[in-house]
Parts: structure tokens; C-alpha cells; sequence
């Protein structure tokens, strides 16, 4: 666009008298009142209530391509839209200018008369009578080529970024599933329930289980809790796992199987950046005559397993001083032995779940072993799903306030279905 | 699981003469049930007046917004006589704006007993053209899907630059309230699945099933609803009768709320 | 946002670290981040200071084992002091009561600290 007129020619050296510059200055202002209309950076438009164009400024003229006769009286602000933009502007536009008497910076396309689209940013008024009735409508449309593909790019960035959040959600999903066994094994004589509760999609969480086969009828499990979360720890915890289930094998004492986890986790992590884990390993045995089973758990600084028995009673199965894996050279490992007998249950927790705020708010109490306690205490006796189905229903109530992963573990001796088997 | 109320979920408002007529008046697609203020005064002297937001508009209970119950207009029809169930005050004349025109039409047909009558306000049963049977319902397909972008462009440039990003940002939720117009406000994932409820639903062969007295309120020049849909309406509805109105443009109620809540008024008094 | 002050001071012991906050996943890596700049010479000792800390999670735990396994690497020592009733409560659970030494305060460890002997 060119400046028109001596008047708006600022570069021109001028006569130095004191008055010539105010002159100069207020007639270029007295001016350009019309003119401003016409040529302002910006279009202008009149129209009446049902949208008919009044009067509109030679800059939306020239930026449409239109005469002023095409338009004024004949047309509608509502022709010169997309066919997008006219919905937009019936069902939210208009309705919201008539309910406020304002609109400001609306999005929107206008139509020129060679077919090509200008992205415009339209901002009306409803000017009102004296008696506070509506005349007329006021509209200025402004330019937003440039603004619309910033926008359209952050859009565009946007649903980018949204995808990519999915996929690793979906990522760390199927690695945390990998952590886990995809569905516990059946040993016979045992009724066995676990869960695993995410408490953030956007990290892997480092809680782990499993329970597995071991030779003459034995049969391993364990329960942990590697410290951190993410990829890092999910490293820790496939190291951990596969060990737990190598060191089985070679020598299923659960101190060893520890021992064994203990120095593997100690010589990969001894550093700056020490990674460490609490677990407990047990050694299942059936007791032959007996009936029931036999375990042998070893606790590597995880949290005590409870024993929820026939009769009704539960306590910790404590397994005092052991320490976690991987930060000593030769971590303690405490063990404990216990006969579970028809209707006795086992549980085993990481403490996401006595950590967890019952309130729901990171400031709040923390749920902790002895409310544990007792709350199992209201369950015994019963059997290893309904433990685990009462403690999801626990983690529910709890809601945002587990703030870490939680996975639980019980197994049980069910009862003889009827009196006459043994 | 708890069942939400009806009167909060869809922020249930009833108001005028007791006992009088019940007149239930629905918003379109867009804005909230202050469409229908201007119409309101004028309604509330002879009639009881139930408005509601639709889930997802307004202040309705976002939380009770289901992408599988809301992606569909049975959805909405469904919200509608659950309201009509809570409130438990008798028949109603359902007035349908735009859009939920046809939730009227829909509920009508499922539950008659549950309306005195219809009044179909700018209705359109169909948007798109379908050239296989010659109807017009004035739009492409391509036109929608032009108004989908549209949609995204304006919860972008809705005030100030970065506003409405933040307004679509699901974990600063508190951001958004602030900065939503309050009467147009909705959430934009909704909004945008509304839209194409709206724009993308084919209610043509329900037509025939509304067995209620039926008035079809059209506009004289309406952008989004053209005369002929209205006549389509018309044939279509057994025993229906059309009036156009003088008002110009989709929104009659804003409009010419005089003319609208006259033509509203007549029809319930003529129906008693 | 996590909260945590981190103040360090050297005494003829050696380092101490005062820490004052909630030490967690977010924060810990701050105070990770600070051991390998802390001079430890043969014989001397790192203190932690931990009065003021009012929140500790695993994170936490595992940059105190950082700070052990960095004062180790270094032939020095490592006190802990003033370990809250919270951490201490962690520390029995996990076993490393027996592995920290602790102190009720910055002087008591400083005071339990003995030079090691000159070398000829």
C-alpha cells in the first residue's frame, strides 16, 4: 500500500518554525477521519439486525474483490462466510452477539469474489438506540493469514502431541505388562489371586510378582518393589525378576534365591546411581499327609506378609531386620516358616498400598500396617480372590490418594468342599 | 455406582405458573438455555417452564457426558425423557430448537404419553443433501466437515491468543472456566462430537412416527434451515401444521422472541 | 513444584549437608547431582543434616544410598543427622538402620568424628 497525499510524507524535510508541525499534524488528523474509515488497516462493516450490509470500508472491499454496489443492501455478512463459517456464525456467533451485545476475536473465513478464502478474526457490537433498542450492527474484520497458520500449526502440534502421549501410554502399558506373569499358574491344592493397581499411566511403575513351578512338586513366588519408576527401574525390575527366577532354580532356598538377587543387583548398581528393590520370596511345599502346605518366606526390607487364618485371626508374618536387595555387599535376608492349613490365606503387599493417603490428598495421614491389620482381620477367614477383590475395592475408596503402584499377592488352602473329603 | 439426578446433570430449571401447562423448552447445537430468555418472561405468566443444558453445554454436569450415549441423538432423546421422568409433571409441549427438534421427534415417537405436543423450532431432520431421493437439506457433506474446522479454529481464537489452548488442556481444567464465554461454553471434544451429531444425523424416516399434535416453526430466511426442509417437516408429520415465522435467521428465540413465544403460546392454549 | 533447600558447609570433618524440604523423586536428583562436587578426602566424614526435611519417599532413600556409596568410594565416612521419625521408620523397614550412622545433631557428629592418624 502507498501513502497518499503530501500530508502523510513524514521523510520530507520541513521549514523549522515553531506552529508548522502542530499545523501539519492536526490537519493530517482532521483528514484522515473519513479516510481512516475507508483505508484503515482494518475492515469495516455496518450491518442491520437480520445481517444485510449497510455500509463497509474500500480496504474489505479491495481485500473481497467487490464493488460497494455488489454488497450494500443486497447481501449478507452471513454470504460472505464459508459455508463452515456461516453454521458457526448462526449457531454460535449470532446467538452470543444478540445474548451479550458484543463478540470479540471470532475466528472465521470470509469468501472473495475470486473464490479464495481470507482468515479473518471478526470482533461485532450491537449499537443501540436511545431507548436501549438494537440498530445496528458494527463489525471490524482483521487480517489473521498469518495468525491462522501459527494456530493451525499449534493445532497441528496439539493432536501431535496428544498421539504421542497415547502411544506411551499404550507403551508403558505393554512393558508393565511384561513385569508381570499374564495370568497366574494353577498349582493344585491352592486358590491364588493377584493385582497389579497403575497408579500413573504416564510411568512405569516398579512393583512386580509372580509364582512359578520349582522341581518335586515345590513352587516358587515372590512379590517386590523396585524403588522408582520409569524405564530405569523398569530395567531393575526385568533384572530382578529373571534373577529371582534363575536363582530358583539353581537353589531354591528362599535365602539363597535373595542372596542370589542381592549380589547380582549389587554388582550392576553399585554407583552413583544405586537402584535397589524390596521382596519376599516363598517357597511353597505341599505337607503330603498333613494337608496344606508349607512356606518358607525370606524378606529382602519388604514389608511383612500377612496371615489371615481359618479360624479368624491374622497377624503379620514378621521377618525382622532383612534388608533391601542390592545396596550391601551382604545384605541381610530375614526368614520366616508357616503351615497354611485348609482355609488359611497368605497376603503379600508392596506398601503403595499402606502409604496411600485414605483421603485421598498427598497432605493427609497415611494409610499404614496397622489399619492394614485390621482390615484384613474384619476379612479371615476367607479365601485369596475375595482378599484381593476387597482390597481393589479398598484402593478405589482411596481414589487419587495412591500415589504409587500397588501390587498385591494372596494365596489359599480352600477348605474340603464337603465334610467326607479329608 | 451412583446414579447422577437428571436436575443436575442437565442443570434443570423450572420456573413460571404452577400447575399451569408444561412448556419444556431445548437448546440447539451452540449455546445453553439462555437461548431462551427472552422467550421466558413471556412463557412463564400462563405456563410452567422447564429449561435444561444439554450434557456437555451450559452447566450441565460434564462428567455425565458418555462418548457412546452422547454420540448419538437417541442419547440425548433418552436424557430428555429422563428429565421428563424425574420432574414427574405430567405430559409437557416440548419445544425443540434446531437439532433438538428432532430429539422431540424421537422422544415423541418412543414415548407419546409423555407429550401434549410438538413444537419443531427452525427444524431440520436432515443437513446434508441426498440427491438420491432429490431432498435438500442445503449442505455437502464437505460443508460439515468445513464447520468441524471451524469449530477448531474458534476454540483456538476464541479470546486472546493462548487461551483456548489452555481451555482444552484436560489437566488445568480451572484455566478454562474463567476464559469460557459463559453462554456458549462447552468443552471442545464434546462440542465437536455434538457437531456432527447434529449436522451428521438423517431423522428423516422418524417423521412419521410423532402421533402427538405437531407445530413446525420456521424462519423467513434461515441459513441453516431453508423453507423447503420445513415443508419436508410438514408433509412428513402426520397431522403437523407450519407457520413461518417473520423472524429472520436460525435463532427466532433471540430474534423475535415475541413472535416466538406468541406462536408457542397459541399452540399449547389451542391443544387444551 | 517440590520444595527443597539445600545448604552445604564444610567443618574440619568435612562436608555437611543441611536439607530442608521434601525430598522426593523430583528433588532428590537435585541433591544426587550435588555429592560428586563435594570434596571427601581418606579418613574424613559426609554428614547429612535432615532436620528439616518433612517428606521422604524411596527417591529419597535412594540419594542417601548415593551420598553412602559416594563417601565409600572416597575412604570417608557417612552421618546422618537428626533422621526423622518418618525416614527412621523406612530405614527399619528396609533394613538400613544398621548400615547409617546417626547422630542427634550436626555437633554430636562432628564431635564423634576422629582424624585419622597422620601418615609418616
Amino acid at each position: 500500500m502507498s501513502a497518499s497525499g503530501d500530508s502523510e510524507s513524514v521523510d520530507q524535510p520541513r521549514p523549522q518554525h515553531p506552529g508548522d508541525d502542530h499545523a501539519t499534524f492536526s490537519a493530517l488528523l482532521e483528514d484522515s477521519a473519513e479516510d481512516l474509515y475507508e483505508h484503515a488497516p482494518c475492515g469495516y462493516l455496518s450491518t442491520l439486525l437480520d445481517g444485510t450490509i449497510a455500509k463497509i470500508n474500500t480496504t474489505l472491499l479491495d481485500w473481497l474483490g467487490y464493488d460497494h454496489g455488489d454488497l450494500v443492501g443486497r447481501r449478507t455478512f452471513s454470504d460472505l462466510l464459508t459455508v463452515g463459517g456461516r453454521l458457526y456464525h448462526e449457531t454460535h456467533f449470532g446467538p452470543l452477539l444478540r445474548m451479550q451485545g458484543e463478540v470479540s476475536g471470532i475466528a472465521l473465513e470470509l469468501k472473495a469474489l475470486d473464490g479464495t478464502r481470507l482468515p479473518v478474526l471478526v470482533t461485532s457490537t450491537v449499537k443501540t438506540g436511545g431507548d436501549g433498542r438494537p440498530l445496528l450492527i458494527r463489525t471490524t474484520v482483521f487480517d489473521a493469514r498469518d495468525r491462522r497458520a501459527y494456530e493451525t500449526e499449534l493445532l497441528r502440534a496439539r493432536k501431535e502431541a496428544e498421539l504421542e502421549r497415547e502411544e506411551l501410554k499404550r507403551l508403558n502399558a505393554t512393558l508393565q505388562q511384561t513385569l508381570l506373569p499374564p495370568t497366574l499358574v494353577n498349582v493344585p491344592g491352592l486358590d491364588v489371586a493377584a493385582h497389579y493397581h497403575v497408579a500413573s499411566t504416564d510411568m512405569v511403575g516398579g512393583d512386580f510378582y509372580d509364582l512359578f513351578p520349582l522341581s518335586a512338586g515345590t513352587w516358587g513366588l515372590f512379590l517386590g518393589d523396585v524403588c522408582g519408576k520409569g524405564a530405569a527401574a523398569a530395567a531393575v525390575t526385568s533384572l530382578a525378576r529373571y534373577t529371582l527366577r534363575a536363582a530358583a532354580v539353581y537353589d531354591p532356598d528362599p535365602a539363597a534365591v535373595l542372596g542370589n538377587l542381592n549380589t547380582v543387583l549389587h554388582h550392576e548398581y553399585n554407583g552413583h546411581d544405586p537402584r535397589f528393590c524390596t521382596v519376599v520370596f516363598g517357597l511353597l511345599t505341599p505337607e503330603g499327609d498333613r494337608g496344606g502346605f508349607r512356606i518358607t518366606l525370606a524378606s529382602g526390607g519388604h514389608p511383612p506378609a500377612l496371615l489371615l487364618r481359618a479360624d479368624g485371626s491374622a497377624d503379620h508374618v514378621h521377618t525382622p531386620g532383612g534388608q533391601l536387595m542390592g545396596v550391601l555387599s551382604d545384605a541381610h535376608i530375614a526368614t520366616a516358616t508357616v503351615h497354611l492349613a485348609a482355609g488359611d490365606t497368605l497376603l503379600l503387599h508392596t506398601d503403595g498400598l499402606t502409604e496411600a493417603h485414605p483421603d485421598g490428598t498427598r497432605g493427609g495421614g497415611r494409610y499404614g500396617d496397622e489399619a492394614l491389620l485390621d482390615f484384613v482381620r474384619a476379612l479371615a477367614p476367607t479365601t485369596a480372590s475375595d482378599t484381593v477383590a476387597a482390597i481393589r475395592d479398598l484402593l478405589d475408596t482411596f481414589g487419587t490418594g495412591v500415589d504409587d503402584d500397588t501390587a498385591v499377592l494372596a494365596i489359599n488352602v480352600p477348605r474340603p468342599t464337603s465334610e467326607e473329603q479329608p | 455406582m451412583c446414579r447422577l439426578s437428571t436436575r443436575s446433570r442437565n442443570h434443570v430449571t423450572v420456573s413460571g405458573r404452577a400447575g399451569g401447562p408444561v412448556v419444556m423448552l431445548a437448546h440447539g447445537f451452540g449455546c445453553d438455555q439462555h437461548m431462551w430468555r427472552l422467550v421466558v418472561p413471556l412463557l412463564e405468566r400462563d405456563f410452567t417452564v422447564v429449561l435444561f443444558d444439554h450434557v456437555g453445554a451450559g452447566h450441565s454436569d460434564p462428567s455425565a457426558w458418555s462418548p457412546e450415549r452422547h454420540s448419538t441423538l437417541d442419547g440425548y432423546t433418552e436424557d430428555v425423557l429422563e428429565i421428563c421422568r424425574e420432574l414427574a409433571l405430567g405430559p409437557v409441549t416440548f419445544v425443540g430448537h434446531s437439532v433438538s427438534a428432532m430429539m422431540g421427534v424421537l422422544a415423541a415417537a418412543r414415548e407419546p404419553q409423555a407429550f401434549t405436543g410438538l413444537v419443531l423450532l427452525a427444524p431440520s431432520p436432515c443437513f446434508v443433501d441426498d440427491p438420491a431421493t432429490g431432498y435438500r437439506g442445503g449442505f455437502s457433506a464437505e460443508d460439515i466437515d468445513e464447520l468441524l474446522e471451524s469449530l477448531d479454529a474458534n476454540y483456538l481464537g476464541w479470546s486472546g491468543a493462548m487461551a483456548p489452548v489452555i481451555m482444552g488442556n484436560p489437566e488445568r481444567p480451572e484455566l478454562g472456566e474463567e476464559l469460557t464465554n459463559s453462554f456458549c461454553r462447552a468443552d471442545p471434544d464434546i462440542a465437536r462430537v455434538f457437531a456432527r451429531v447434529t449436522f451428521l444425523s438423517d431423522n428423516r424416516e422418524d417423521l412419521a412416527e410423532v402421533g402427538v399434535p405437531t407445530l413446525v416453526a420456521q424462519c423467513s430466511a434461515d441459513a441453516i434451515a431453508p423453507p423447503e426442509v420445513g415443508a419436508f417437516v410438514r408433509t412428513r408429520i402426520p397431522g403437523s401444521r407450519l407457520v413461518t415465522l417473520k423472524a429472520t435467521g436460525h435463532c427466532p428465540q433471540l430474534a423475535a422472541p415475541e413472535e416466538t413465544a406468541a406462536a408457542i403460546t397459541d399452540f399449547v392454549r389451542a391443544g387444551r | 513444584m517440590t520444595q527443597l533447600a539445600i545448604r552445604t558447609r564444610t567443618t574440619p570433618a568435612g562436608p555437611v549437608v543441611e536439607l530442608t524440604g521434601e525430598l522426593d523423586y523430583d528433588s532428590s536428583a537435585q541433591v544426587r547431582a550435588l555429592f560428586p562436587e563435594l570434596v571427601l578426602r581418606d579418613g574424613s566424614q559426609l554428614v547429612v543434616d535432615l532436620t528439616g526435611v518433612t517428606f521422604c519417599d524411596s527417591s529419597g532413600i535412594t540419594a542417601l544410598l548415593a551420598a553412602r556409596n559416594h563417601a565409600l568410594a572416597a575412604r570417608a565416612g557417612i552421618s546422618l543427622v537428626a533422621v526423622p521419625d518418618h525416614i527412621s521408620r523406612i530405614f527399619q523397614m528396609v533394613g538400613l538402620d544398621q548400615v547409617f550412622t546417626t547422630h542427634p545433631t550436626a555437633q554430636a557428629a562432628e564431635a564423634a568424628w576422629t582424624p585419622p592418624k597422620t601418615r609418616p
